[in-house]
């Protein structure tokens, strides 16, 4: 089983844009069961198919299929950060296929299991907590100017990161990813990146409760002198709107269905204005 | 009839491209109301509508992410067919999208059924690695979830697009002012919705101070949504080297185990 030219006469770069290609594709057969199983070997295929080229060695297919097997197992974590796992995987399996005794193939589930969980929480704060919110937040207070540009925005600040991101995950894994993982771990990098995603996301929903949701009052006292929303106004502009966010928040937190609370959105919009108390 | 079923094609193939954008290109955020209703109205011709449609959907979808094994309601699908509506009707912005959660609440539970299906695909993928078809086991992956998932999103936009236009137009024909000017209100509710779920899962204890932060900035100063963000990195990257920068870092080495943790509890006490 010492054929290994295959795994060491493709170039890097190739190897590289595999894992990026095929990290992004990570979820094309998600499902309930092992999630992202079948999307993470499809992105080893490559590599394992390089590992053991000869089919008609039974000894080599009854290895492919072991390899094959283990990559099968469960696993979900964001496509972007994905791509560290998937270099990782590789380099690993590259050396268990040079030599077997170097490496417990266990271990390569093992590191897979592991470095989900914080790379999900780290990927999905990223992405979908801090980058998405930014971007569709700005896009969307475009697009309610009636401006194109948007949507062409939302998508220029989502795809950058996306790329750079996916890129270097996919460099960083297979070119030594298990030291660069312990300096990750050793120096608080992790909560560090979560609490600056944590700011970031958090002060921009906060302008957008002020900015987006515009629900005033035309409630007056006393034959329309006392116009409510210029009370209410001159203590906090967007008080309505803040109000609102946290009565849905409180109701969200005490466990109310989401089906519920679209039906109490959109009776109570339309019994509150009917009612002249919101408009 | 005929541009109603042209049109009905176009609009699922959007569909399909929004879908595919989370499958195949690591959810490049295509998949958002906003742009799938925009690309809506781009094939249906009117792109005002579609922005219109696709910024309202996507203020509500804001705090709905698929994050692990919960499915929430299906707002893309719901966006792209409450723009479709829009384009093709006399609805207005807000009465589309009221006609859209119902169909979202639909696409949940079709993303259910495919989701379960394709479960069973991956027991067929076993299959095919123990008996040495390499290449069928990673097809049920790269073929069977691609045409899954565009199927999951093409039937019913299509259906609803071709069956529906008609019978929508009548009933936005029947709708009364003051439910018009309800739904509008039910919006701005529905945005609060969309921002607090969003928050649901992203306030943790001590964290509410930045909220409120960018609230006031927005409120009170009358900051946009961009300027806000940019103050916030700024203060998040100035926080950040106070609580895990080089000060810190020593004294947790110097200080053995138990200084470990003593200086980044006293931060969480501040905030």
């Amino acid at each position: 089983m010492a054929d290994n030219t295959a795994i060491e006469s493709t170039s890097k770069t190739k190897k590289l844009w595999q894992f990026f290609w095929r990290s992004w594709a990570i979820q094309d057969s998600w499902n309930y069961e092992r999630q992202m199983n079948m999307g993470f070997l499809y992105g080893l295929v490559p590599t394992l198919d390089r590992c053991y080229p000869d089919e008609s060695d039974p000894k080599q297919l009854e290895a492919k299929k072991e390899a094959y097997r283990r990559h099968m197992a469960f696993y979900n974590c964001t496509p972007q950060t994905s791509a560290f796992v998937l270099g990782l995987s590789a380099s690993m399996e590259e050396q268990y296929a040079r030599d077997r005794a170097s490496i417990n193939p266990d271990a390569i589930n093992a590191m897979k299991t592991s470095l989900m969980g914080p790379l999900s929480g780290i990927g999905d704060s990223f992405f979908q907590g801090t980058i998405r919110v930014i971007a569709f937040g700005l896009g969307v207070s475009l697009a309610q100017q009636g401006s194109i540009l948007g949507p062409v925005l939302a998508m220029a600040i989502s795809i950058i990161p996306s790329v750079l991101v996916t890129w270097f995950a996919a460099k960083l894994g297979y070119e030594g990813g298990n030291n660069f993982l312990q300096k990750l771990q050793s120096g608080n990098m992790m909560d560090r990146i979560m609490y600056v995603c944590g700011i970031v996301g958090l002060m921009a929903v906060g302008g957008m409760i002020a900015t987006l949701i515009g629900a005033t009052t035309p409630a007056t006292f006393s034959d329309g002198t006392l116009v409510i929303q210029d009370i209410l106004d001159s203590i906090m502009p967007q008080m309505i709107p803040l109000a609102l966010t946290g009565i849905m928040y409180a109701l969200i937190k005490k466990g109310v269905k989401t089906g519920w609370l679209l039906v109490i959105c959109i009776a109570g919009g339309i019994v509150l204005n009917v009612l002249g108390i919101l408009a | 009839m005929e541009s109603t079923l042209l049109n009905a094609v176009l609009v699922g193939l959007v569909g399909v491209f929004c879908m595919l954008d989370s499958r195949l290109l690591g959810r490049l955020n295509f998949e958002q109301p906003l742009i799938g209703a925009t690309l809506v109205g781009i094939v249906l011709g009117d792109v005002p509508t579609g922005l219109a449609v696709g910024a309202a959907v996507e203020l509500v979808s804001m705090g709905l992410v698929s994050v692990g094994a919960a499915v929430p309601p299906d707002m893309v699908l719901g966006g792209i067919v409450a723009a479709a509506f829009a384009c093709l009707t006399d609805a207005s912005a807000e009465t589309a999208m009221t006609i859209a959660i119902p169909v979202a609440v639909l696409g949940q539970l079709l993303g259910i059924v495919f989701r379960s299906i394709i479960v069973v695909l991956g027991h067929v993928s076993d299959g095919e690695i123990e008996k040495g078809n390499f290449k069928a086991a990673y097809r049920m992956h790269i073929v069977w979830g691609t045409v899954l998932y565009s199927l999951m999103y093409f039937l019913p936009i299509f259906v609803a697009v071709f069956v529906g236009t008609d019978v929508v137009q009548a009933v936005v024909d029947m709708i009364p002012d003051w439910f018009t000017a309800g739904l509008n209100t039910a919006s701005q509710i529905l945005t609060a919705y969309g921002l607090a779920l969003l928050l649901s899962m992203m306030l943790n204890k001590g964290m509410t101070v930045f909220l409120i932060l960018g609230f006031a900035l927005a409120s009170y100063l009358g900051l946009s949504v961009t300027a806000v963000s940019i103050f916030a990195v700024l203060l998040a990257l100035i926080l950040s080297s106070i609580k895990y920068g080089q000060g810190g870092a020593q004294m947790a080495v110097a200080g053995g185990a138990d200084a470990d943790y003593d200086p980044l509890e006293d931060d969480d006490d501040e905030f």
